[in-house]
């Protein structure tokens, strides 16, 4: 039922899903000079300074392995995450205006900013093959599989902005607390550091964060040009669902709250 | 074509916007049980409206005409009761409520078409004619942020105005912009009102609920006070509000 009705609240607000996420696109880089050049030069500048500063001052290193390619994975996949999960947040807030006066699905907003995010994300894909080939990584046929992570990645974001948009009506100070929370998250996943290099107790608690096995999958593919694990290919599929599960429910159960907030 | 059936809508006058943490402790502490403070906004409201009945709706402030109209647009669902509606709704939102700054006035145009629940080809197709209402062709690619509150008024009012809805809501007539424009978008509306189409009608001003509307609703106090022909019950309202 509840599927459903999404189902036909979708295809109606398509046109609005597709005007939000253009609009986002439109405002980001209209009042900028490189425009959206800046979504290609970003993540390259960011991976040469991380790379910058943890190869040479904090000596870290992957053996066998490009330095600047495992970076740079890592870093569009968790800036993905990080940016998508927080506008997200912020999405149903910033709409309450229009929420108080028309009927529109709410999960629209969070939805549509995850979109948003994911199509810079497809355009940070150029600089990830231009390092991959300057480096001389090369690629492989099991490229072919990686849309496989992206969508996980997509999916289980969108489950952390249901949730973390819900919790935003009730309790502002999520704003900040989650700003804690994704610093030390950052922090959690090897984006710049190899998991070997940490103590076997602490990996077990790495290896609970969805994130890791995320950007495993693509390093795997990547870096080392072998077929992930069929575990990888699991547990990265099924925290993916799962998250998007909780995130439904939350955001069903307490959506016809949130005009009380306003 | 609407159905009204039973609707209460019970507010929590509890509700602390401005929850802190400090408020909890001093809560916790002092033991004090919250008092939980209801206020009814609607009290088991029953109405019926034809296809192509204008309903006016009357009442003090605070007496549930606005949260009535919301529950009918779907923006609040009732605490209790239901509301089976056929036919497609238009509210007539505050005007420029869709509207991103940043963007020209072309692309306002979709942008807040697209939150109306207008599709592409509905927009396409009527583009020129809401350009041509609000006069602003010479403004099109403009961001509207450069634009003077009338202008937005303008434009806002010719994107909202251009459907041709079954069922319309109306909370009070706007007339926006210079005077030229404000009889324009006046007559626009009653245009609108008395097309053909069901509309629920709110205003605080008698004389056009009486013009306009073939019946109304008293509202007091969250509870229908009386319904009938719309200048008998405007008549006897008039009387009451003045003792």
């Amino acid at each position: 039922m509840f599927l459903k009705n999404l189902y036909i609240n979708f295809k109606k607000y398509s046109f609005l899903l597709q005007q939000l996420v253009s609009r986002d696109f439109k405002v980001k880089y209209k009042r900028s000079v490189l425009g959206i050049i800046w979504s290609l030069l970003y993540p390259i500048l960011n991976m040469a300074v991380m790379a910058l500063v943890f190869s040479n001052i904090f000596k870290f290193s992957t053996p066998g392995v490009n330095y600047l390619v495992y970076v740079l994975s890592g870093l569009i996949m968790f800036n993905y995450f990080s940016e998508a999960s927080n506008l997200a947040m912020g999405s149903v807030v910033a709409n309450f205006p229009l929420i108080n006066k028309i009927y529109i699905p709410k999960y629209i907003f969070p939805l549509s900013k995850c979109l948003f995010v994911g199509i810079n994300f497809l355009l940070t894909l150029i600089p990830l093959y231009v390092v991959i080939f300057a480096t001389g990584t090369g690629v492989n046929i099991y490229h072919l599989v990686l849309p496989y992570a992206y969508i996980c990645l997509f999916v289980f974001t969108l489950g952390m902005g249901l949730i973390l948009s819900t919790v935003s009506v009730f309790l502002r100070d999520i704003f900040y607390i989650y700003g804690i929370v994704l610093t030390l998250w950052t922090y959690l996943t090897p984006i710049m550091y190899d998991i070997s290099i940490i103590s076997s107790k602490l990996q077990i608690i790495l290896k609970c964060n969805p994130m890791y096995h995320y950007i495993n999958f693509i390093r795997r593919i990547i870096l080392y040009h072998e077929m992930p694990s069929g575990f990888t290919f699991a547990i990265c599929g099924l925290s993916a669902l799962i998250v998007l599960a909780i995130g439904l429910f939350v955001f069903k159960k307490k959506q016809d709250k949130f005009i009380y907030y306003v | 074509m609407i159905k009204v059936t039973d609707v209460s809508m019970k507010f929590n006058l509890g509700i602390e916007k401005n929850f802190s943490v400090k408020q909890a402790f001093i809560d916790i502490l002092s033991r004090k049980k919250k008092e939980k403070s209801y206020f009814w906004a609607l009290d088991e409201i029953n109405f019926e409206v034809e296809k192509g009945e204008v309903i006016g709706f009357i009442g003090n402030n605070g007496a549930g005409k606005s949260t009535l109209l919301k529950i009918v647009a779907g923006v609040m669902k009732p605490t209790t009761g239901k509301v089976e509606i056929q036919g497609n709704i238009c509210p007539m939102i505050e005007l420029g409520a869709g509207f991103d700054y940043e963007l020209t006035a072309r692309e306002n145009i979709y942008l807040n078409g697209a939150v109306l629940g207008y599709s592409r080809e509905f927009i396409d197709g009527k583009f020129d004619e809401i350009v041509d209402f609000s006069e602003l062709r010479d403004f099109l690619e403009v961001p509207v942020r450069n634009f003077s509150s009338g202008m937005i008024a303008r434009l806002a009012f010719s994107i909202a105005t251009i459907v041709d809805p079954e069922i319309l809501i109306v909370d009070e007539i706007l007339s926006v912009g210079d005077i030229a424009f404000q009889q324009k978008s006046e007559n626009k509306m009653k245009s609108m009102i008395t097309g053909g189409t069901t509309v629920l009608f709110v205003s605080h001003s008698i004389e056009q609920i009486k013009n306009l509307c073939n019946r109304v609703i008293w509202l007091e106090h969250g509870k229908i006070k009386k319904v009938g022909p719309a200048v008998e019950i405007c008549e006897e309202y008039y009387k009451s509000q003045l003792g």
